[in-house]
């Protein structure tokens, strides 16, 4: 059992309402993993009880062994990056890095030397934080988590304060960053591209628990169940049990055995150079969004699914 | 369009503010003024020299400082417990409990004082500077609970969350984030606290029961026998005690981590 | 959860304490003017209302403090409106704050200095010839109209008014007066709309503080006010302290009707200002 991470049976409840239903995961040593899922499905929340701001109402938490539950956030090995960089505004670039090391009796001069030039501001050491950009501030917090040497650190959509040409950047360098010092990352995000982008896994959550915990690849291939698949906008969900890739749909009548639907054009956009069409499937109330390509720009006009590229839905059971 | 609202604005300030606070310096240092007399302005310093060498005042002045300090400590430390459970938790009531304790404002504290007279004679309390410290804390404390509260509430529960991961203990929170970010709080409390302790007279008079004499309890007195001049240093005076206590209250936030050269933060 | 909630109490337990000194030194002095050695009675309630000198005291009082809070409410927001910009800096705001340096009978004390008939507006008028001598100077202290305390206060509180005004101020946003003026609305359109709905429930708060101080505060009147009339506070004091033991349920029975006068007031505006808060959530007015 050499997880980082260990979580079992966590439930919460604020009131009547189930933020979690006991969840399960595990996180091996310098794994990392992308939560992604909806607003306000308590992503932050899960963090925050891992971080142990909050207490869970049942359920256990293992920090490389070690039952954490009920150990306060100053006695548990977890780091955690906010939104918004939280600096302490008294203290300068350098001091700011220092504090989690030093609370921790780790504090080393060189190792903030390298974390300055790691985040490539050796420049602003001396500086305040009301004196450095937003990002500059985003990467200062992030090198202050790191240098308390946190067994698993938390990210908790750190890049959405910043505006999008910035986020892009900062997300590689972090990337990179993280992958360097071999840390074992949970990354929160309602982005779904940024949850492939910084996790090895990405686990997609709905309604406290993870409806499906995969890479990339695997969710995209088998998405387990309609919420998963109707979240990735790559599937067009049929009925409970049956969908079919988007790319599978035709818009000509095939040869074999086929379903066909009206489908009505609701708008259109470019995504990557291509011209985008939003569709309304009537008969399935069903949106997708699908190249428009050969279909053309037409109000309304029929779809075709062939029988054989139909899939099941496979539940492999909740997730090991 | 700007200009002449910043002449309007200094004029008023002066006017209003500077002036009479100068003209009342002015006087502490010149003999009575007799200008119908035709008299011009003499300067002295007797009335300083007379205020520093009577004994009463002396002894008032060591008396309201140590009252004033007391009641300080005591608002500082209530203040910051209570500002910051107000402001890290929400719970059931708790605007209610915001109303309650600022509700002390509105009750006479005369009332209170007279109220509370023949209670501190039972527990002993009457005619000791214990007395008048408990008595001092009923107009000081709900202002200081407010500026914890509001200090708190601004520079955010996150913040110390933040600190609280990063492994930093109450203690140590509260030495190396909390107090370093206080300290405008602090200030204010400070200057607040002390001017309202030396404020009054007949609180300190009911409770103290004329054993405990503050500088109020002189000062009156002293209005029917001293000259303008002597009352004039003597008012001056009341306003360099808080003063005195900014700056001792100045040197121990010296003491705090984080704390830049005073000109660092000028930029 | 437990654990943080357990730490609230604690933390606030200090505060708790404090309180029973207020509420109990209050119905102490309830207590004190309903119950005499024989029991419960009204007598001294009686007593009191058969006293002329008491309800010329109250008239007198109430008149005062309401034309100081007023004024000095008036004067703070003028002020704080024409010159929140400049206020932001450190050193104006230090100059108009001067005065809460000195506590409140000093600089009942400075009034004295100045406009007293022998003071200093005095003796530069007489001496420039615009009166024949300082005895044709208006009284203005220890005046049967309550001007000298009137002023005190009103000097006093402004830049207390200033002090509670100007956060509230600085944290109306520019872009919500910009709306107004989009909307073709005037001046005063960017007062009503804008101002007022931010500014209302601390004026109210900074109103209530000064009325209640001033109506029943000792030191101000006792320098600088007469005999007669004179304030409640003044009254009860001489009362309380007075040669005769009579006298002393008599004093908690007027500091006890003044304090059910704030009361009243205080309630009313914290219903008013719930009621209006309960109208603005459900979004109409």
């Amino acid at each position: 059992m050499n997880y980082s991470l260990d979580v079992i049976n966590l439930y919460k409840k604020f009131g009547e309402k189930k933020i979690l239903q006991n969840l399960q995961f595990q996180l091996g040593q310098g794994k990392s993993l992308s939560i992604v899922g909806p607003s306000g499905s308590g992503k932050t929340t899960l963090l925050r009880i891992l971080a142990g701001l909050e207490s869970p109402t049942h359920g256990t938490i293992m920090l490389n062994g070690k039952n954490v539950t009920h150990h306060k956030p100053n006695k548990r090995n977890i780091g955690l990056v906010f939104q918004q960089p939280l600096l302490f505004p008294h203290m300068t670039v350098k001091e700011n890095i220092d504090y989690g090391a030093k609370m921790a009796g780790q504090s080393s001069k060189s190792k903030t030397a390298d974390l300055l030039r790691a985040i490539s501001l050796n420049d602003y050491a001396d500086r305040f934080p009301a004196e450095i950009s937003g990002g500059q501030q985003q990467r200062v917090a992030l090198a202050r988590a790191i240098a308390s040497e946190p067994e698993v650190l938390l990210l908790d959509e750190p890049f959405s304060s910043l505006d999008v040409q910035l986020r892009e950047e900062l997300r590689y360098w972090v990337k990179d960053f993280l992958s360097q010092q071999q840390t074992t990352t949970i990354f929160v995000t309602h982005d779904l591209e940024e949850a492939m982008l910084m996790g090895d896994h990405i686990a997609i959550f709905h309604e406290g628990i993870f409806q499906q915990l995969d890479d990339a690849d695997e969710i995209h291939k088998h998405p387990v169940n309609p919420f998963v698949a109707r979240f990735l906008k790559s599937h067009l969900v049929i009925d409970d049990h049956q969908y079919i890739p988007i790319q599978s749909i035709r818009s000509r009548k095939p040869e074999g055995e086929h379903r066909s639907y009206t489908a009505k054009l609701l708008h259109w956009t470019y995504t990557l150079g291509q011209k985008t069409g939003h569709f309304y499937i009537e008969e399935l109330h069903e949106t997708i969004t699908m190249p428009i390509g050969t279909i053309g720009l037409k109000e309304k006009f029929s779809i075709y699914l062939p029988l054989e590229k139909i899939q099941f839905f496979q539940e492999a059971g909740n997730r090991k | 369009m700007i200009k002449p609202m910043k002449i309007i604005f200094y004029s008023l300030a002066i006017l209003l503010f500077i002036g009479p606070v100068f003209l009342l310096v002015l006087q502490s240092f010149t003999e009575v003024w007799q200008f119908s007399a035709g008299q011009s302005l003499t300067f002295q310093l007797d009335s300083y020299s007379t205020l520093v060498s009577d004994p009463n005042i002396m002894e008032a002045t060591f008396w309201s400082l140590v009252i004033g300090a007391c009641v300080l400590v005591i608002n500082l430390v209530i203040g910051l417990l209570s500002g910051k459970a107000l402001s890290s938790s929400s719970f059931k009531g708790k605007s209610l409990l915001e109303a309650l304790f600022l509700a002390p404002i509105l009750i006479p504290v005369l009332a209170i004082a007279m109220g509370l007279h023949l209670f501190m004679i039972r527990i002993g309390l009457a005619d000791t500077w214990t007395g008048v410290v408990l008595i001092h804390l009923v107009p000081t404390l709900p202002y200081s609970i407010k500026i914890f509260h509001n200090a708190y509430h601004q520079f955010g529960n996150h913040l110390l969350e933040q600190a609280e991961i990063l492994g930093a203990t109450g203690f140590r929170q509260l030495h190396t984030i909390e107090l370093p970010l206080l300290k405008p709080a602090i200030r204010s409390v400070t200057f607040l606290t002390i001017v309202i302790s030396l404020s009054q007279y007949a609180i300190t008079a009911i409770i103290g029961g004329g054993r405990i004499i503050t500088l109020p309890l002189v000062f009156f007195p002293f209005l029917q026998t001293a000259n303008t001049s002597l009352m004039a240093a003597f008012s001056v005076w009341f306003a360099l005690l808080p003063f005195f206590m900014y700056l001792v209250v100045e040197l121990l936030l010296l003491l705090l981590p984080y704390t830049r050269k005073p000109w660092r933060n000028l930029r | 959860m437990k654990s943080y909630s357990s730490k609230l109490w604690i933390h606030l337990t200090p505060a708790l304490l404090f309180l029973i000194l207020p509420f109990f030194g209050i119905i102490t002095a309830v207590r004190h003017s309903i119950f005499a050695d024989e029991g419960f009675t009204l007598n001294f309630y009686q007593e009191l209302f058969q006293s002329d000198r008491f309800f010329s005291s109250l008239a007198f009082s109430i008149r005062t403090s309401i034309i100081a809070t007023a004024l000095a409410i008036m004067i703070g927001l003028i002020l704080v409106r024409l010159f929140h910009p400049y206020l932001a800096k450190l050193s104006p705001r230090i100059s108009v704050w001067l005065p809460m340096l000195f506590p409140h009978f000093v600089w009942g004390y400075l009034v004295i200095l100045l406009l007293a008939e022998s003071g200093l507006f005095a003796q530069v008028l007489s001496a420039i010839g615009w009166i024949d001598g300082t005895n044709h100077f208006p009284i203005l202290t220890r005046d049967p109209y309550g001007f000298g305390i009137i002023i005190t206060y009103v000097w006093k509180e402004v830049p207390f008014v200033i002090l509670m005004l100007l956060p509230v101020y600085a944290a109306i946003p520019t872009t919500s007066y910009d709306v107004v003026k989009t909307l073709g609305g005037n001046r005063w359109d960017q007062f009503k709309t804008v101002e007022w709905p931010h500014i209302q429930p601390t004026l109210i708060e900074t109103c209530l503080i000064i009325f209640s101080f001033t109506l029943t505060a000792y030191e101000v009147p006792a320098l600088i006010g007469t005999t007669y009339p004179e304030m409640v506070s003044v009254l009860s004091y001489q009362w309380f302290y007075g040669g005769s033991w009579d006298e002393r349920p008599l004093a908690f029975v007027v500091m006890v009707c003044v304090s059910i006068v704030i009361f009243m007031i205080a309630l009313t505006s914290y219903l008013y200002l719930n009621r209006r808060r309960m109208r603005a959530m459900r979004g109409r007015l």
